[in-house]
């Protein structure tokens, strides 16, 4: 028996120790994404029996109008939320100096990321309030009216976008804090006596040295901007009529409030497919990192 | 820095056999109450009222004293409720759970999730006491529940703004175009109303319909025999295009919740509002007093209908225990208890013999309900759930762009063809 361990503890070992995780995820991911295709195909409410119904629901789904709006919408948040990695890093170089009071600023930036996004939401919709609101205040006090823009079917999405911003722009800073202090003080110094200084000093000594956080950065927004769906919820439903939907909200929509889980699951499958684009991108990138580092 | 191996195996191995204890022991926790299961009624509610569930957990202590039997009361939230009872109703059903009478009920009697409780009617005789509000839980003859509490639903406003601004409660439509040009002169809102929520733009089509079409009419459409384009709909969305033009309605009204619009209400910045008596949350204590409702102005001279949406409670087909579930309905449909559960949330009885509220509200809503000819629910309760999201959204959107009618309406008649494969 020992014996028989010791021959094998080479493979069992690993195999046992990486069990766990994998029957995770092959149950709570794999199967259920393979059942979700599988719901996808047919017209089901929940709870009665399945019809097989083949492709419809993806007829359906590509003439239908409000798809196409969640779709702008999503590609509108992939858009906007590029503008976390540059402004966390605008935000981290500014901190980052050594002056008096700094640290005080510095947890000032990090707020919004201790807060739930729920909370975010209610926050910024209180902001943008018509009549009451901070943005109506501040508008009032210029002598002009602010728009109703969650009522504004093409400033919504934008006024959603924003509010999600704050805490993904403080994520960016933190992770760019990081790399900042990772530096490599040699390389600095060098290009110091080598008469690098401001822009030339950031832009090829500090920026090629954040090339893997900037990675990091861009792979967590783009995941943020895909999955935005507990903001929406709270700041607008998805409204006004749809308008400020993205593909997750109206996934959640048709199959929790309209019974319509076999179409529900087919919004999800496609926007698993935009999902894997990018996963694939993201994988070949690592893979070729590793390779590179080995 | 040195790890000392075997030091750490030994603590290791007892963490795991102490983990894998607890987990043993949570799995076979989990089939422990199979042994009390006889002598339980487990009751699934969704009150967000504190007073009422405190009342609802006293009647279940006193029916514990009295049978024997005991009570378990889990109380929900009122929202995510909504989704938990098509999982529950399915996988692990409670003796008693708290509903929506009408089409809601329907959906899950069709899918033979409720059990049929017109033996507990019979016996009961529950019909000489409720009278019309029977059929809410009637599906094809049988009862399927029984009856709560109801929402009477008309024109809230404030007594006081009234006569401060020496303003009379429209009875016609020509008298209700005259309140608003009146009401906007004295600086208000003619009627305050939020649509974040959707569904009250979807309440003022149901109260439109009505006093033009018709219930019959009205429910033709809620079943999805008649068309949205059907040129008898004209008039209703001629009425309330008006009423927009006008500026009758709360401006920006997709930004603001129900309770916003209350709020609208309860600070005099708005005249009326169309809801049910839960409005009054909205006020301050103070000034619940002041608020009372009347009935929609009279637009076509047809019978008066009104929208009454009736909460219900049921016995899940698949629950445990049937008939301890049936003694405790009983004994919570006793009058005593069951005014006594109503009474904090302002509901209409669904009992004639009740004894009088002492809600002013909840009596005038009992006296308005006996002068009228029918009720509806309302849209996302009579209607299909399907088609009652797209309705809802299509309401929200002719409120807030109504030259967009036609689209909409187009969108709505391909909806209820799908869903009622047409």
């Amino acid at each position: 028996m020992t014996n028989l361990w010791r021959r094998h503890r080479w493979w069992l070992t690993p195999t046992l120790l990486i069990m766990p995780a994998a029957i995770l995820f092959a149950v709570v991911i794999l199967a259920s994404s393979v059942e979700s295709l599988w719901i996808s195909l047919h017209e089901w409410d929940g709870f009665g029996p399945m019809r097989w119904i083949g492709f419809d629901n993806y007829r359906e789904l590509f003439n239908d109008p409000q798809f196409y709006v969640s779709l702008k919408n999503n590609v509108i948040w992939l858009v906007m939320f590029m503008l976390a990695p540059p402004l966390g890093l605008a935000i981290a170089l500014l901190v980052n100096q050594k002056i008096r009071g700094m640290r005080f600023l510095k947890s000032l930036f990090f707020i919004p990321l201790v807060l739930a996004s729920v909370a975010v939401g209610v926050v910024f919709s209180w902001v943008y309030t018509p009549q009451f609101g901070l943005l109506a205040i501040i508008f009032r006090f210029f002598g002009a009216t602010a728009p109703a823009v969650l009522s504004d079917e093409h400033f919504v999405t934008f006024a959603v976008v924003t509010a999600a911003l704050w805490p993904q722009t403080a994520f960016c800073m933190v992770l760019y804090l990081a790399g900042l202090n990772n530096l490599s003080e040699d390389l600095i110094g060098a290009g110091r006596v080598d008469g690098a200084k401001g822009w030339n000093m950031l832009r090829h000594i500090v920026l090629p040295q954040l090339t893997q956080v900037t990675f990091i950065a861009i792979a967590v927004t783009v995941v943020g901007a895909l999955r935005s769906f507990d903001i929406i919820s709270v700041m607008t439903s998805g409204g006004p009529f749809g308008s400020s939907s993205v593909l997750a909200y109206q996934m959640f929509e048709q199959s929790i409030f309209s019974y319509r889980f076999g179409y529900g699951a087919a919004i999800a499958s496609i926007l698993f497919v935009i999902m894997a684009v990018f996963i694939v991108w993201y994988l070949t990138r690592i893979i070729r990192a590793e390779e590179r580092g080995a | 820095m040195t790890f000392k191996w075997i030091e750490q195996a030994s603590t290791r191995r007892t963490f795991l056999k102490a983990a894998g204890g607890v987990s043993a022991a949570a799995l076979t926790g989990f089939s422990m109450p199979a042994l009390a299961q006889s002598a339980e009624v487990t009751v699934i509610a969704a009150e967000s009222n504190a007073n009422a569930l405190e009342v609802l957990r006293r009647i279940g202590a006193d029916f514990e004293k009295q049978s024997g039997t005991k009570v378990v009361i889990n109380n929900m939230d009122h929202e995510a409720h909504k989704t938990a009872i098509r999982n529950y109703l399915v996988a692990g059903a409670p003796d008693v759970c708290f509903w929506f009478s009408g089409n809601r009920m329907k959906a899950f009697v069709n899918r033979g999730l409720f059990d049929d409780i017109s033996d507990l009617f019979a016996k009961e005789k529950y019909k000489d006491v409720l009278g019309a509000t029977t059929g809410a839980v009637t599906v094809d003859g049988k009862q399927y529940g029984l009856p709560t509490g109801g929402t009477m639903w008309g024109m809230f406003y404030r007594k006081d703004v009234f006569a401060e601004h020496d303003l009379t409660v429209p009875a016609t439509w020509d008298e209700f175009l005259a309140y608003g040009q009146k009401s906007k002169a004295a600086g208000l809102t003619p009627v305050a109303i939020g649509t974040k929520e959707l569904w009250p733009a979807a309440g003022w089509f149901d109260q439109m319909n009505l006093r033009i079409n018709g219930l019959d009419k009205h429910f033709a459409l809620m079943n999805g025999e008649m068309a949205y384009t059907d040129a008898t709909l004209k008039p209703v969305f001629d009425y309330w295009e008006e009423l927009i033009k006008q500026g009758f309605f709360t401006p920006d009204h997709t930004s603001f919740g129900w309770q916003e619009a209350g709020a609208f209400l309860a600070q005099k910045k708005a005249g009326m509002m169309n809801l049910g008596a839960f409005v009054k949350y909205t006020f301050p204590e103070q000034d619940v007093e002041q608020l009372t409702f009347a009935p929609f102005p009279k637009i076509e001279g047809i019978d008066r209908y009104e929208e009454f949406s009736v909460n219900s409670v049921h016995i899940p087909a698949n629950a445990k225990n049937k008939a301890g579930a049936r003694e405790f309905l009983a004994f919570f449909y006793q009058p005593e208890n069951l005014s006594a559960y109503l009474e904090p949330g302002g509901n209409v009885p669904p009992r004639s013999d009740l004894p009088a509220s002492k809600d002013p509200l909840v009596n005038a809503a009992v006296e308005s309900l006996k002068t009228v000819a029918g009720t509806s629910q309302y849209y996302d309760r009579d209607t299909d759930p399907d088609m009652a999201q797209a309705g809802l959204t299509g309401f929200q959107e002719f409120m807030a762009k109504p030259e967009r009618r036609d689209a909409i309406l187009q969108r709505l008649e391909g909806t209820r063809r799908r869903i009622f494969k047409i």
